[in-house]
């Protein structure tokens, strides 16, 4: 399994890809910082809160995570490398799980470079601007933390949706087809039946829930439950369908 | 080594394969032979696990594909030559299934140089030619050492020099004792390759024979020369026998010693008398029904 999962991440960082992700994380979350310090008023600057806000910012490469979970799945559906990946691997539930380790371990890497961005950009910028640098504060870590521990829960979300669809545009755009817009109408909807509080249990509620940004949702550790409900479920699905598919 | 089993399998209304058995032996090279759409691909990859017959079974070494232990240390396939991620380079193609299998990277610089695309090995697959892409298949295949080679047309896109190089290394690797089962659609690729041939046809299976079997069924026609063809011919056309008359030379139904018999019992003179054989191809053409698409 060990081998599986290196030859997993080994294939993720050898198309350029992967430095498109890696500098995607860099610059957005350097400029988001630095947009947020540049534009808030200097009382506010040095609060916790504020800080803390900036951390919940990087969260972004959250979502960065699970579109690489979903293209570790998928892509080799999109160039036929499922084919040399069964003939190695001929159990395909072991290559689902190998997939999913591997998944998981790119997406606490990539949030651990948002939160080194993260560091590096906002404290340059809060001494250059003469505030108290509070990101070490205990509140602070907490919320990384939290974002920290969703990362791979957002990143086993994808790898589900992945070998659900198995198909990469479809994978990819039903995903964000489904977070901005899908699911805010089924919360509309619900909230008219007067059934409001199931929305909560929608994958991206609870995902959202489950990072700790969103206090308005599940609670925490009922949110991170309920993420990891759909990952397995979604999962166990899509692995069944590959174990039927014949790959042709 | 590998063995088909009254294998069927059905996609939508195509019945691609129809309870086909045949059987590879060890240390052999056998051509898996049809036109184009006989049911070869599907029966190559449920023989390797990736399709699920309808019925029947397919075994390698004894068991189902997916119960091998170490499977690209025991069997190598090289299937369609497009399988690889256009973005990737052939070497860390390579060296991404040689971590999956848990084999030194090392190796993927010898298989390439095997297949002589070290050159290429630091370009990305993108700009690869058909041929190298056979080539990068072919060290894919080899990089677990395997005694069994499972090979889907791997001449397709090769040129008259690439299916030289195909032939002498297929010779050499079988010469080491691996068993190998090559598929093709142009019987002159392999034809001179093969000690034995399995033929199917409409995932059927039409032939399984050697080379030299398949030969000495198609029984060929005598060609016969003569100063006097228009008398030998109305001879022979009198015992009732078929003569086709082809730029002064006769091809005559019937054995040489006959032929022989009629032309010295009228004093006939004979300039040649041979047995005119049947190319392998011709033999294919005939089993397949001369169809090579569907």
């Amino acid at each position: 399994m060990i081998d599986l999962v290196r030859a997993e991440l080994l294939k993720a960082r050898t198309t350029r890809g992967w430095y498109v992700y890696l500098g995607l994380i860099v610059l957005l979350v350097g400029l988001g910082v630095s947009g947020d310090v540049g534009t808030a008023e200097d009382f506010v600057r040095s609060t916790v809160e504020f800080q803390r806000g900036l951390v919940e910012g990087a969260g972004f490469a959250l979502l960065l995570g699970l579109i690489l979970a979903i293209t570790i799945v998928t892509t080799e559906f999109r160039h036929g490398t499922i084919t040399p990946t069964l003939l190695t691997t001929p159990r395909r539930e072991i290559v689902v799980v190998a997939k999913a380790i591997a998944a998981v371990i790119v997406s606490i890497g990539f949030a651990l470079l948002a939160f080194l961005t993260l560091a590096v950009v906002g404290s340059i910028w809060l001494a250059a601007v003469g505030a108290d640098n509070q990101l070490a504060d205990p509140d602070v870590l907490g919320a990384a933390a939290k974002l920290l521990l969703a990362a791979p829960i957002w990143a086993l979300v994808g790898v589900a949706v992945g070998i659900l669809v198995q198909s990469q545009v479809a994978a990819l755009v039903g995903t964000l087809i489904w977070i901005f817009l899908a699911e805010t109408i089924i919360v509309a909807v619900l909230e008219l039946l007067d059934v409001g509080g199931l929305a909560d249990y929608l994958p991206f509620q609870a995902l959202d829930a489950a990072d700790g940004t969103n206090p308005d949702l599940l609670p925490y550790w009922t949110a991170v439950g309920v993420s990891l409900a759909w990952a397995l479920v979604l999962g166990a699905a899509g692995t069944e369908r590959l174990r039927r598919r014949d790959i042709t | 080594m590998i063995e088909v089993e009254n294998l069927s399998k059905r996609f939508g209304k195509t019945q691609a394969v129809a309870g086909l058995s045949f059987r590879v032996e060890p240390g052999t090279i056998t051509g898996f032979l049809g036109p184009n759409g006989a049911g070869k691909s599907t029966t190559l990859r449920s023989v390797l696990g990736l399709v699920h017959p309808d019925s029947g079974s397919a075994v390698v070494l004894g068991v189902p594909y997916r119960g091998l232990d170490r499977p690209l240390h025991q069997v190598g396939a090289v299937l369609e030559a497009s399988e690889v991620h256009p973005g990737r380079t052939g070497l860390n193609h390579l060296r991404v299934l040689a971590t999956a299998a848990g084999l030194p990277r090392s190796r993927a610089d010898e298989v390439l140089a095997l297949v002589e695309l070290t050159a290429g090995g630091r370009r990305r697959v993108k700009g690869y030619s058909l041929g190298m892409r056979q080539r990068l298949g072919l060290a894919a295949a080899m990089l677990g050492d395997p005694e069994v080679l499972v090979l889907d047309e791997p001449a397709n896109g090769l040129d008259p020099a690439g299916i030289r190089w195909l032939r002498d290394l297929l010779r050499a690797l079988a010469a080491e004792g691996r068993t190998i089962l090559v598929s093709s659609h142009v019987l002159a690729e392999v034809a001179q390759t093969v000690d034995r041939v399995v033929i199917i046809h409409r995932g059927r299976l039409i032939q399984q024979a050697s080379i030299a079997e398949v030969l000495a069924g198609a029984q060929g026609a005598t060609r016969v020369r003569t100063p006097d063809p228009a008398r030998l011919r109305e001879l022979l056309a009198a015992e009732g026998v078929e003569v086709n008359d082809a730029e002064g030379v006769l091809l005559v139904d019937l054995p040489p010693e006959q032929v022989g018999e009629v032309a010295a019992q009228h004093g006939v003179v004979l300039h040649e008398l041979t047995v005119e054989r049947a190319t392998l191809e011709e033999v294919f053409l005939e089993l397949t029904g001369g169809e090579t698409t569907e």
